[in-house]
């Protein structure tokens, strides 16, 4: 009997540690050994550099604002499809099951959301304050983008995981949220000590200001100051703000965010807009720029802008011609047809396999501009400009001329024939053209808007059409319309969804919120097929 | 095997001439062959058994009485007259129910008292089908069982589910269970999660290539038998893993210490004869205007023109050999059974070759008085040379190739691709021969599993077991995409994937059973304990740029375009462990022998949830009452011999995938690298699946036991499904999301019987019928999630694998025709063509109204023919090889492209709704405006099949028995057979395409799958086997 008690006390023994080592080895097998719950913050960021342009991950790529500006660039006419009946050259919204215009919601939402968290929340607990004020730069930046395009966003709600639907917030909210987010921003980014270190946050913007605290606040003071020159046209504007946050701002073009590209043959690593990654091969340029650099807009009668050979592509006659939306090639006859972007002709679509032949933004290796010095002195012309201080506004207007001058020549020389160059003489000659630089007195807000429009050709595409949308693409100063010449299409040019309407906002992402989120894009009136063209909020009087 | 010591003795009885009597033991119930049944002859300790051919040779004289007994069986007796050879013993299953079977666990149970219902299917049967996985052998032999092949190529896999579908995104494959090891059954899964999973370094959705599903390992002619396990009992015993049933698998063993050698051969040929309607008539072009194009819209082939038969060019005929050995010996109580088997097969598609080698070795032994280890281990390697499929594979090309175009002619002396129309090869679908011999793929697997078991059973009333098992594989191969195929960029020069894929599990569990008796009362007791630890490692790498196509390794692929899974970036590999451990309890009464209760309980902790849920528990409890014992006087007559009443309930619980409740960041491909999240918003507060299944029978014992007729109708409530995958607003800083989201209800009514027509000596007819029919429904989902469609399925146009809140779970969501208030079809005024609801909603069910498979049974003599009728009605099926052929012009639907038609339909002008809609009158010419034939004419809608029903001819076998006389000429042979056994010989529907059972993921698919999308997959060929069968 006692045998039996001591074998059954083993027994016991040995099946509480067995049971005890088979815990432990269950507990060890439940975290994932393969992806880490956890990164280094260090190794986040350069993701969400990228994601402000095209992404490019293994869970998803083309996330950012570049494939969303092949569209809003059309509504811009920057450029337009080689073909017919296309609905975005007809300032048409994404229609059925489509997630076109939905980029800039993936880019915030997802590519950029919880992973800009992250640097925040792990950033913050290791006293990384320059990683913590870059993810707000980020996210200040992201808010301003995303309600640009999109108008009422989820904001309150946003970025709960456990939420099944989400509520849609205010334009109006998004905007306070972007300006406290940038002094959040701004209040990390100054301070020093704990774990900031210069080398170490260039680990992270390696591919865009290096570890340059200083440039962020730049950077930050920008997204401050485009949101205060958004709001024109409300009585709450303050070109004084305006002003403040211009000054602060990214003033030189040795500060000009770039998000910039390793190019190492890995997709990810290049442009956006080169012909690697292939996603511009459609576009054409329209005629709406063409006739503002040779002369043929009547606001710029007469003068050859030296930059055309950077931002425009010959034809085979050796002149520039653009076509006009949803006409295809526009009448021009084939040697009158302009090159695609990467010095292909006309009807080609696919990519070459160099970009030897590209210029501008569309090279493989090109800097894409996020936010430039060029840009900010045209928000500071047209601020000096509304506060009625034209001389101040004409100053801040020929500086933003010459920077943007400068930037092509500076960074964006690669592939320019060298005859067609811009040379001291020919920028000087430009600037000195009093149709296009004329006195004070004669400045009028159409010049501001227009050579902002030729500063950001390409890249700048939300922020002109916010500008276009401000002045709701026609307005008039005086008996001048602003974007002069500007021709939204009209009749059977315009979508039919339309309604005979222009388009004023993209629909959000469809494969977010047009199948799980229903009942809110109901309540602001989105299920209708005309809803890009309801105006926001930022543009109203 | 326990009964040893065979009783061989060769004393002869002094009297009369004594000659040697030879024949054959069958079962009456289905014509089978009795292994191991006694031969004795009357009042003498003279006897023998049959061996594994039912055969059996005794010395007898004129005049002796030879006495026949099986266990299950009522014994016979046979007076030897002038026959003695050739003699066929048929023994009559016994009414009683007396025969025990091998349950689980090594528990034998009496079926009287079991609450639940199984089926079993005997090795002999499968090995009969010739079928080289064995999986595909099994379908209409079992009551609610389904197999989805994913085509008709060598070593395609195949999925398995018992009962229909029960999870919406985890797997619904049965457990399987061999000698009381488990067995892994993956099929390697192609998508990694952005690197995160395991899966290719292409991180692919499961559908353009195909891998075996590994059970198929396994050799069939090592199958003693199969018993299935459907509902909530198979988790009872097997714990969570086993949640959508079980397959457990007994082997064959060593029957005898004496040298036995069974040899058996097979040739195959394989021809396909099913494809779909191709028309031919009208050359490359669009809307009436000849073009160089892949599209057939152009003019009618000029008068005289000559069209080839590309398909002819292309097929071919299939072989294979199958060669198996076997052999039984041993030393006084260590029986061994040593087995081999050479399968190699050539597929009808060019350089479609799957080859496979199993080797195994079990031994029984007995040590001491109580205790007998079983040992066993086996070896098995499978190479398969594989093909593309679906979209990206040959079928398509073959679909779209001219037919003025020898598609032999699809590479010049350099090895190029010839184009047909593109100087670019790359802008072109790729020659169909092109395509398989360029894009090779294949797959290399080494298999070593080593098994244990214990029995120990110290004293009358108690019985220890244990099951130790060790399964472990490696599997490496590699995807080869050409340079200049279509389906690779031009400028990334080729693509190649390559991987290696290692699994280690090992499990054990561990039993002690207590049986007592208390007067009329008989208890049981059974406490146990599992472990289960499974490891699999993955390695994958995929790159561009390829130096040479005739190389496969990666060192192919240019250093700075590889992508890797996570892991392998540092050297290492990425990993899954799934780790449970389990002890669980039941409790048997039954009184009397006329009332059984069964109550069970099991405790579990996974690894793969956290750890506030990671212990959960779930009951069991099954009740048998035997009525005609209960009442007797209702056995008077003939009539009914026994009738059964069963039930049972049971709860279990389904495990999510592992890691699915944490977020991992994935690699970010970005200037500067690092990482981003992936896609997936895991939950780190996910709980177990609970799924909870009733479930009544009754079996029928009618007409002296003639007929035997088995019932079942089960109702199965799975709530709480961890959902993974599921879409929600991108708000929550994630695509897809993973959450106890949605509740199942899955309900059906099985029938099986079994009727020995006829039964004597000579002459026997034997039927079994399984009757299976199923319906579900998605009884929640979360209210704003419209639809939920795992990505895998959609792989054709607009039509995928969706649900929605009270549909079935297997739908199909579609795009379709808009149609108005009152259902009819509207027209665009613009054009004519109907207007295109772009939206997925349910627009098909593959659920079938039923299914019935037959087994007949004929035995004449030495003669046997036994063949499977599998019928099918109802259920659809997506047609997209239709509707891709009609898109290229192809399809019969378009022959009468020139006839004017006006659209059915009212106009989608504004007045649709109203009460005096606009009718359309627009006639249209299709050959001049092919988007008739488009998807903007033609949605997914109208290819979706309806009610597809079959009646096909699974297998047919046909077999010789030698007589013995003959057999005896031949020194050293036992017995011999020959056999010819047909598969898929006969396919009768009401289907336009190819073969209807067609599944457009492979079996690593989860959820329901892919199962009813016919895309360019191989349909079913039909082989004739021929081989002979011997023992020496």
């Amino acid at each position: 009997m006692r045998n039996i008690k001591n074998i059954a006390r083993c027994l016991l023994a040995l099946g509480i540690i067995s049971i005890s080592s088979c815990a432990k080895k269950i507990d060890e097998a439940f975290i994932n050994p393969n992806a880490g719950v956890k990164k280094p913050i260090e190794t986040l960021l350069p993701g969400i550099i990228g994601n402000m342009v095209g992404s490019s991950a293994a869970a998803g790529s083309a996330y950012g604002t570049a494939n969303d500006g092949i569209y809003i660039g059309r509504y811009v006419q920057f450029w337009a499809t080689n073909v017919t009946g296309n609905q975005y050259d007809q300032m048409g919204g994404a229609t059925g099951a489509l997630d076109i215009l939905g980029s800039v919601w993936a880019m915030h939402y997802f590519g950029m959301g919880q992973n800009l968290n992250r640097i925040i929340e792990w950033g913050t607990e290791e006293k990384k304050w320059d990683y913590v004020g870059v993810a707000h730069a980020i996210k200040a930046w992201s808010w301003l983008t995303l309600t640009n395009v999109y108008g009422e966003v989820i904001l309150t709600e946003a970025f709960n995981t456990s939420q099944l639907t989400f509520k849609y917030n205010d334009q109006a909210d998004v905007y306070d949220t972007v300006r406290s987010v940038c002094r959040t921003a701004l209040s990390f980014l100054n301070q020093t000590g704990d774990g900031v270190d210069a080398q170490n946050l260039a680990k992270g913007d390696a591919y865009f200001y290096n570890g340059d605290v200083n440039k962020w606040k730049k950077f930050v003071y920008s997204v401050m100051a485009r949101s205060f020159n958004q709001l024109s046209n409300k009585t709450t504007y303050n070109a004084d703000s305006v002003l403040f946050y211009c000054n602060l701002a990214i003033n030189v073009n040795s500060d000009n965010a770039y998000a910039r590209f390793a190019n190492t043959g890995i997709t990810g690593t290049s442009n956006y807009f080169g012909p690697f990654r292939g996603n511009v091969g459609a576009l054409r340029q329209a005629q709406y720029p063409v006739n503002l650099l040779t002369g043929l807009n009547s606001r710029f009668p007469g003068v050859v802008d030296p930059r055309a050979p950077y931002l425009l592509r010959q034809n085979t006659n050796g002149t520039y011609r653009g076509i006009v939306p949803n006409k295809g090639a526009s009448g021009l006859v084939a040697a009158d047809r302009p090159e695609n972007y990467w010095g292909q002709g006309f009807d080609t679509v696919t990519s070459p396999t160099s970009d030897a032949k590209a210029r501008y933004i569309f090279r493989n290796a090109a800097y894409y501009p996020i936010i430039t010095a060029a840009e900010i002195q045209f928000m500071k012309a047209e601020a000096y400009y509304r506060k009625g201080e034209k001389p101040q506004a004409l100053t801040a207007y020929q500086a933003g001329i010459g920077i943007a001058f400068d930037m092509l020549t500076a960074d964006f020389n690669a592939n320019i024939p060298p005859a067609q160059a811009i040379t001291p003489t020919s920028k000087a000659a430009y600037l000195g053209n009093p149709v296009i630089v004329p006195s004070a007195a004669n400045l009028k807000l159409s010049h501001i808007m227009l050579q902002k429009y030729l500063a950001l050709y390409g890249y700048g595409s939300i922020e002109v059409w916010n500008d276009m949308r401000r002045f709701h693409y026609t307005d008039q100063e005086g008996a001048e319309q602003v974007f002069t010449d500007f021709t939204p299409p009209a009749g059977t040019d315009l979508f039919i969804n339309n309604n005979n309407k222009l388009v004023y906002r993209a629909r959000p992402r469809y494969n977010s919120e047009y199948l799980y989120n229903i009942a809110e894009l109901d309540r602001l009136g989105a299920l209708a097929l005309d809803y890009n063209t309801k105006e926001q909020w930022f543009t109203q009087k | 095997m326990l009964l040893l010591p065979l009783m061989l003795c060769v004393q002869q009885t002094a009297s009369a001439q004594v000659q040697t009597v030879s024949g054959t033991v069958v079962s009456t119930r289905d014509g089978s062959v009795l292994e191991g049944a006694t031969v004795q002859i009357k009042g003498s300790t003279t006897g023998t058994q049959t061996d594994s051919k039912g055969n059996f040779s005794i010395n007898a004289s004129k005049g002796a009485t030879i006495v026949v007994s099986f266990l299950g069986f009522t014994g016979k007796e046979y007076k030897v007259g002038d026959k003695i050879s050739g003699i066929t013993i048929g023994l009559v299953p016994s009414d009683n129910s007396l025969e025990e079977v091998v349950v689980a666990l090594d528990l034998k149970r009496k079926p009287r008292e079991l609450g639940y219902s199984t089926q079993k299917v005997l090795g002999s049967e499968i090995q009969e089908t010739q079928r080289e996985n064995f999986i595909n052998g099994l379908q209409g032999r079992v009551a609610g069982l389904t197999i989805n092949p994913t085509g008709g190529t060598a070593g395609a896999s195949s999925s398995i589910v018992l009962r229909g579908f029960n999870s919406l995104s985890l797997s619904n494959e049965p457990l399987f269970v061999v000698d009381g090891i488990i067995m892994d059954n993956s099929t390697v899964n192609e998508t990694s999660g952005g690197g995160s999973g395991l899966g290719l370094a292409s991180d692919r959705p499961n559908r353009n290539n195909d891998y075996t599903n590994r059970i198929s390992d396994i050799n069939p002619n090592d199958i003693e038998s199969i018993t299935v396990l459907k509902g909530p009992e198979a988790t009872a015993l097997y714990g969570s893993q086993a949640s959508s049933g079980a397959m457990l698998i007994t082997t064959k063993k060593a029957k005898s210490n004496k040298l036995a050698v069974q040899y058996d051969d097979a040739f195959r040929v394989q021809q396909l004869t099913r494809y779909p309607d191709v028309f031919e008539g009208y050359q490359n072009g669009e809307n009436g205007a000849n073009a160089n194009v892949f599209r057939y819209y152009g003019e009618p082939y000029p008068a005289g023109t000559k069209l080839i038969d590309n398909k002819k060019y292309f097929f071919k005929t299939g072989f294979s050999q199958t060669h198996n050995i076997g052999a039984d010996f041993g030393v006084k109580k260590s029986v061994f059974r040593v087995s081999g088997s050479y399968f190699n097969q050539e597929g009808v598609v060019p350089n479609n070759n799957f080859k496979r080698i199993n080797l195994r070795i079990s031994n029984t032994t007995k040590i001491g008085k109580y205790i007998e280890i079983t040992p066993s281990l086996a070896y098995v390697r499978s190479e398969n040379d594989k093909v593309l499929r679906s979209a990206g594979g040959y079928m398509l090309g073959l679909f779209a190739y001219p037919n003025t175009y020898d598609i032999r002619k699809y590479q010049d002396d350099a090895g190029n691709k010839i184009p047909v129309f593109a100087s670019n090869p790359n802008l072109e679908l790729d020659n169909p021969l092109f395509n398989v011999n360029a894009n090779p793929s294949r797959d290399e697997t080494d298999r070593y599993t080593a098994s244990l078991g214990i029995n120990i059973n110290p004293t009358d009333w108690l019985t220890i077991t244990g099951r130790f098992g060790y399964d472990t594989y490696r599997t490496e191969g590699y995807t080869l995409y050409h340079p200049k195929s279509f389906y690779i960029t031009q400028a990334l020069n080729g693509e190649q994937d390559n991987y290696w894929r290692k699994y280690n599990g090992y499990n054990h569990t561990i039993t002690a059973t207590a049986k007592k008796d208390f007067g009329k009362w008989s208890t049981r007791l059974m406490v146990g304990t599992m472990w289960q630890d499974y490891n699999t490692q993955m390695f994958a790498i995929v790159g561009n740029n390829l130096k040479d196509v005739t190389h496969f390794d990666s060192s192919n692929t240019a250093p700075n375009t590889r992508r890797r899974l996570l892991q392998n970036n540092l050297g290492a590999w990425n990993e899954q462990v799934t780790r449970q451990m389990a002890g669980f309890g039941e409790v048997s009464v039954g009184y009397n022998n006329l009332v059984f209760l069964n109550y069970s309980h099991r405790f579990e902790a996974a690894s793969t949830l956290p750890k506030v849920n990671r212990n959960y528990n779930y009951p069991g409890a099954s009740l048998s009452v035997i009525i005609t014992d209960i009442f007797p006087e209702l056995k008077r007559g003939t009539t009914l011999n026994y009738w059964k009443l069963r039930t049972s309930a049971a709860s279990t619980a389904r495990l999510n995938s592992p890691y699915s409740t944490q977020s991992v960041f994935v690699d970010n491909f970005a200037s500067g690298g690092g990482f981003s999240y992936g896609f997936v918003n895991n939950n780190p507060n996910l709980e177990p699946e609970k799924q909870q299944t009733f479930e009544v029978g009754t079996e029928l014992k009618l007409f002296n036991n003639i007929l035997n007729f088995d019932a079942t109708y089960y109702n199965t409530l799975n709530k709480g499904q961890i959902v993974e995958g599921f879409r929600l607003s991108y708000a929550t800083g994630f695509v897809l999301n993973t959450q106890n989201a949605g509740s199942t209800r899955n309900q059906g009514f099985e029938v099986s019987a079994d009727a020995n027509i006829f039964n004597n000596t000579d002459f026997g007819w034997n039927v079994r019928v399984n009757f299976n029919k199923m319906w579900n429904e998605v009884v929640q989902l979360p209210a704003n999630v419209a639809e939920y469609y795992l990505g895998d399925t959609w792989l054709y146009g607009n039509a995928r694998g969706g649900i929605t809140l009270h549909g079935t779970t297997t739908s199909i969501t579609s795009y379709g025709y808009l149609r108005n208030d009152a259902g009819k079809i509207l027209i665009n005024p613009l054009n004519g063509l109907p207007a295109i609801d772009a939206v997925f909603r349910v627009r098909g069910d593959r659920n079938p109204d039923y299914t019935i498979g037959t087994t007949n049974t004929f035995r004449y003599k030495n003669w046997r023919l036994s063949f499977l009728w599998d019928l099918k009605v109802g259920g659809d099926v997506f047609n997209a090889n239709k509707m891709y052929l009609t898109g290229i012009g192809k399809s019969d639907l378009t022959i009468d492209r020139y006839t004017p038609r006006v659209v059915e339909g009212i106009l989608n002008d504004g007045k649709q709704n109203t009460a005096n809609p606009t009718v359309n009158t627009i006639a249209v010419i299709p050959a001049y405006l092919d988007a008739y034939y488009g998807a903007n004419g033609m949605p997914e809608e109208a290819f979706i099949e309806k009610d597809v029903n079959w009646l096909r001819l699974r297998d047919v076998s046909f077999s010789y028995q030698f007589p013995t006389t003959f057999v005896k000429k031949i020194k050293g042979v036992k017995s011999l057979g020959a056999f010819l056994t047909a598969n898929d010989l006969i396919l009768i529907t009401n289907y336009t395409g190819g073969d209807p059972s067609s599944n457009g993921n492979t079996a690593a698919g989860r959820g329901v799958g892919a199962w009813g999308f016919d895309y360019g997959s191989l349909p079913t060929p039909i082989s004739i086997n021929f081989g002979i069968r011997a023992s020496f």
